[in-house]
C-alpha cells in the first residue's frame, strides 16, 4: 500500500519535472490604470493565439517596473514614464526598457455624484489635497468637511496627479490613501463628501469635475487642453523581435480594433481611423 | 451564603458560555447566509437568451437549432426598438434643437438599449466582448430595463438649498413624448420578455469554464484549478518533510535542550503572519534561487508549503506519539529494525492522525492570500495544463476575489463572480474540514489496541 503511494508520488513529480513543452506565455503586471486595457487586449489577442497564455497583474507601476528590472515580467504596465532612477537601474542589470504609449488618459477628479460642486480650478484642487479647503461650503458646496483620499506611493496615477497639480508641494499628510483605481472608485461611490483622483477608465458611478473650465472629454485630452493628463504606457525589455508573440501583443493599439477597445473603455486612443 | 454566590457564579458562567455560543451562531448564519445564497446565484439564474448565444458562441454548447429558431423571433422582436433609434438619430443629425434638447438623453438610452439587447445587428460588431452581448441574467436585464425607462437626475434638493444633491428618476417617455421615439418605451416594457427570452439556468460549468472578457462572461475555472494546483503543490513540499521531520523529532532525536529549542522553533513558525512568507517567498525562491523566471505556481506551492511546514510537523508528532508504546514494543522484541517498525507499525497507525493534520492545513493554504500575491497569483490567465503548473503564473480563487473588489473597473455589474468566487471557495475550504473531521472520526475505531 505505501510503496504504492510513494511509486505513485514519485513517478508524479518526475513527470512534473520533465516538462519539456511549456506553453509561450506573456507575462504582465504594473499599473492597475492600465490594467483593463491590458485585460482587454489580452482577451482579443488569446481569442486570436488560444495557444499562447497571457497573464495580467496590478501591483501598481513601481512595481510594474521593479518586476520587469528583475527579470519576473515581460511587460511592464505604467501609468507614468520611468524615471531616470529605475532606467540607470535597469540598464545596470542588462534590461533596456523600451516605451509603448498605448492610450492617453486624462486623471478625473471625481466626488460623490450628490455633490453640487461640479467644476474647480487648479488651484482649488491643490489647496484641496494641501488641506488649505477643509469644507465643501468653502467651495459652494454642502457644509462637509472634505475627505480628501489619496493614492500610495507605488502608483503611476499618484505620481503624475503630484507632478501636474501639486508641483513641489507635498499631499496633506491626513489624506486617505488607497491602492488602485478601483478602490479609489468605491471609495468615493460610497463617502458623499470625498473627493479622489482616477484614471478615465473608472468614471462609472462617480462624477468626473471639470477642470479650469475644460471637462475630461477625449478631445480636450488630446488637444491637452485638460490640465491633468498623461500617456499610459507599456515597457519591453529592447523592442519585442519583430513577430513575435510579445511583437504582435504591444503593437495592439496600433491595429483599429485596438483602437476600439480603448475608447470602449473610456481611455483615449493615440491612433485615429 | 457561601452557596448562593457559588451558584450566581454557576449562572453567570454557564450565561456567558452559552451567549457568546449564541454569538457565533449568529455570526455563521449573517456571513455564511448571504454567500451561500448569493453565491448560488452564479450557479442556478434566471438567464437570457443572450447567455444562451454567448455560451453557444464562445464554448459551442447548446443546441444551435432550438436556439436558432428562438433568436428569430428575438431578432424580430428587438428589430423595431433598433429602427426607432437609429430614425431618431438620422432626425437629430439633421436638426440642431432636436439635438441640443435630447442628445443627452437619448445617448443614455441607446447606452441603456444596448446593455439589455446587445448592439444594433446592422453596425459593425464591436470588439470589446461585453459590447458583443445584451445582458445575460435577467437581474442585470431589469437594471438595464430601468435605465431605459427612466432619467436618472441629480438635482438641488427643495427642502434643503444649497446642500446635496438627491437623485431623481423621471421616465424617460415623458421627455420624449411629442417626438418619434415616443412609442419605443411602451414597446420596450411590452416586449421585454420577448426580446430576451429568460429562462432557469443551471450554470454549473461556472466552476469549470475560463472567464471571457476578464470575468464579465465565462466562469471560474482558471481560479479553481489555480487554486487546487497551490494546494496540492504545497501538500506535494510540506507532506514529506513534515512527516519526515515529524519522525525524527519523535524516534531518532535525542530528548534535549537542542530538540526543546527546535520544537519551540516549530511553534513560534506557526505564528509567523502568513504575508511574511509571502514577502519571503518572493525573495527567496524568486529573486534569490530564481526557481522560476516570473511568478509561478512552483514558486507560490513552496511558500505555502513552507507557510503550513509548522502545522504538519506538529499534527504528524501527537499522531506518533499517540501510537501506543506497546505496538512498538512488540515489533522491536520480534526483531524488527528501527527503521522497519517506523515504517511498518508506527506510521500505518498513526496515518489517520497524519492526514487529518495534512487535511487541515490543506483548507488553509487554499484560503490563503498573502503567500501568493507575490509568488504565484495573477488576476487573469489561461487554465493551465499540468505541465505547464509549474512554470507559469496562475489566477487563484482567495487573491482573485480580492482583486475583483479593488481593481476591477466595472465590480458592480458582475458582483454575482464575485460571490460565486466566495462561496466556491468557502466550499472547497468546508470540504477540506469535512474531510479532516471524518478521517479523525476513524481513528478512534482504528487505534483500540
Amino acid at each position: 500500500m505505501t510503496r504504492k503511494t510513494m511509486l505513485a508520488v514519485a513517478v508524479l513529480t518526475s513527470a512534473m519535472f520533465a516538462c519539456g513543452q511549456d506553453t509561450e506565455k506573456v507575462v504582465i503586471d504594473g499599473s492597475s490604470t492600465v490594467g483593463p486595457i491590458a485585460k482587454a487586449f489580452a482577451t482579443y489577442f488569446m481569442a486570436a493565439n488560444p495557444d499562447i497564455n497571457v497573464t495580467v497583474s496590478e501591483s501598481g507601476s513601481g512595481n510594474g517596473a521593479k518586476s520587469m528590472v528583475a527579470g519576473n515580467c515581460d511587460i511592464a504596465d505604467m501609468s507614468r514614464a520611468m524615471k531616470p532612477v529605475e532606467f540607470k537601474h535597469a540598464v545596470e542589470n542588462d534590461v533596456l526598457p523600451v516605451p509603448h504609449v498605448v492610450a492617453l488618459d486624462g486623471i478625473a477628479l471625481v466626488t460623490h455624484l450628490s455633490n453640487p460642486v461640479q467644476e474647480l480650478s487648479m488651484e482649488q484642487i491643490r489647496d484641496i489635497y494641501l488641506g488649505r479647503i477643509r469644507n465643501w461650503s468653502e467651495l459652494g458646496g454642502p457644509a462637509r468637511p472634505i475627505v480628501v483620499i489619496t493614492r500610495d506611493t507605488n502608483s503611476g496615477t499618484f505620481e503624475s496627479f503630484e507632478k501636474l497639480v501639486m508641483g513641489d508641494k507635498k499631499i496633506m499628510s491626513g489624506a486617505e490613501v488607497v491602492g488602485s483605481n478601483g478602490q479609489m472608485r468605491s471609495r468615493v461611490e460610497s463617502t458623499p463628501a470625498a473627493i479622489g483622483y482616477v484614471g478615465l477608465g473608472f468614471v462609472e458611478g462617480v462624477r468626473a469635475l471639470t477642470i479650469d473650465g475644460v471637462e475630461p472629454t477625449p478631445r480636450a485630452i488630446k488637444t491637452g487642453d485638460y490640465p491633468v493628463a498623461r500617456p499610459l504606457f507599456m515597457y519591453t525589455d529592447g523592442y519585442p523581435e519583430l513577430g513575435s508573440a510579445l511583437y504582435r501583443f504591444v503593437t495592439i493599439y496600433l491595429s483599429s480594433e485596438g483602437q476600439e477597445i480603448v475608447e470602449d473603455l473610456g481611455f483615449v486612443p493615440v491612433t485615429s481611423y | 451564603m457561601k452557596r448562593d454566590s457559588r451558584r450566581i457564579m454557576d449562572r453567570a458562567f454557564s450565561g456567558v458560555g452559552l451567549f457568546s455560543i449564541l454569538v457565533m451562531g449568529l455570526f455563521l448564519l449573517f456571513v455564511l447566509g448571504p454567500i451561500i445564497g448569493r453565491g448560488i446565484s452564479a450557479y442556478v439564474f434566471r438567464g437570457t437568451i443572450e447567455h444562451r448565444r454567448f455560451l453557444l458562441e464562445n464554448f459551442e454548447r447548446g443546441d444551435s437549432s432550438r436556439f436558432e429558431r428562438e433568436m428569430q423571433a428575438v431578432r424580430e422582436a428587438r428589430r423595431p426598438v433598433f429602427r426607432h433609434l437609429r430614425e431618431f438619430e438620422a432626425a437629430m443629425d439633421e436638426s440642431r434643437e432636436l439635438r441640443s434638447e435630447y442628445r443627452r438623453s437619448f445617448r443614455e438610452l441607446e447606452e441603456a438599449v444596448h446593455h439589455l439587447i446587445g448592439p444594433d445587428p446592422e453596425d459593425k460588431a464591436p470588439v470589446l466582448v461585453r459590447k458583443k452581448y445584451g445582458a445575460t441574467r435577467l437581474d442585470q436585464a431589469r437594471t438595464h430595463l430601468f435605465e431605459a425607462m427612466h432619467e436618472e437626475r441629480w438635482v438641488p434638493d427643495p427642502d434643503n438649498p444649497g446642500g446635496a444633491l438627491i437623485r431623481t428618476h423621471t421616465p424617460r417617455g415623458e421627455h420624449f413624448a411629442g417626438t418619434r421615439l415616443e412609442p419605443l418605451f411602451p414597446y420596450l416594457e411590452e416586449h421585454f420578455e420577448a426580446m430576451l427570452q429568460p429562462g432557469w439556468t443551471f450554470y454549473w460549468r461556472f466552476l469549470t469554464d475560463r472567464s471571457i472578457d476578464s470575468h464579465f462572461f465565462g466562469g471560474i475555472g482558471p481560479e479553481v484549478l489555480g487554486t487546487l494546483y497551490l494546494t496540492l503543490g504545497a501538500m506535494l513540499f510540506a507532506m514529506p518533510m513534515g512527516i519526515i521531520a515529524a519522525i525524527y523529532l519523535c524516534e531518532y532525536a535525542r530528548p534535549g535542550r537542542v530538540i526543546n529549542l527546535i520544537r519551540t522553533c516549530i511553534s513560534t513558525l506557526a505564528g509567523v503572519p502568513s504575508i511574511v512568507f509571502g514577502l519571503f517567498g518572493l525573495a527567496f525562491f524568486l529573486n534569490t534561487l530564481q526557481v522560476t523566471q516570473t511568478k509561478s505556481v512552483l514558486a507560490g506551492s513552496l511558500t505555502l508549503a513552507l507557510m503550513i511546514l509548522p502545522t504538519v510537523i506538529r499534527a504528524s508528532e501527537e499522531a506518533i506519539l499517540a501510537v501506543p508504546a506497546a505496538y512498538k514494543e512488540a515489533a522491536l522484541s520480534l526483531g524488527a529494525g528501527r527503521w522497519h517498525t517506523i515504517c511498518t507499525v508506527i506510521l500505518p497507525a498513526a496515518l489517520p492522525g497524519i492526514l487529518t493534520g495534512v487535511v487541515i492545513s490543506m483548507g488553509r493554504a487554499a484560503g490563503e492570500t498573502a503567500p501568493i500575491i507575490f509568488t504565484a497569483a495573477v488576476s487573469m490567465g489561461e487554465p493551465l495544463q499540468l505541465f505547464d503548473a509549474f512554470s507559469q503564473p496562475t489566477p487563484a480563487l482567495p487573491w482573485n476575489i480580492y482583486n475583483l473588489a479593488t481593481e476591477h473597473e466595472a465590480v458592480d455589474q458582475i458582483r454575482h463572480v464575485q460571490y460565486g468566487m466566495v462561496f466556491t471557495l468557502v466550499a472547497i475550504v468546508l470540504i477540506l474540514n469535512i474531510t479532516a473531521i471524518a478521517i479523525r472520526a476513524r481513528i478512534s475505531s482504528r487505534l483500540k489496541g
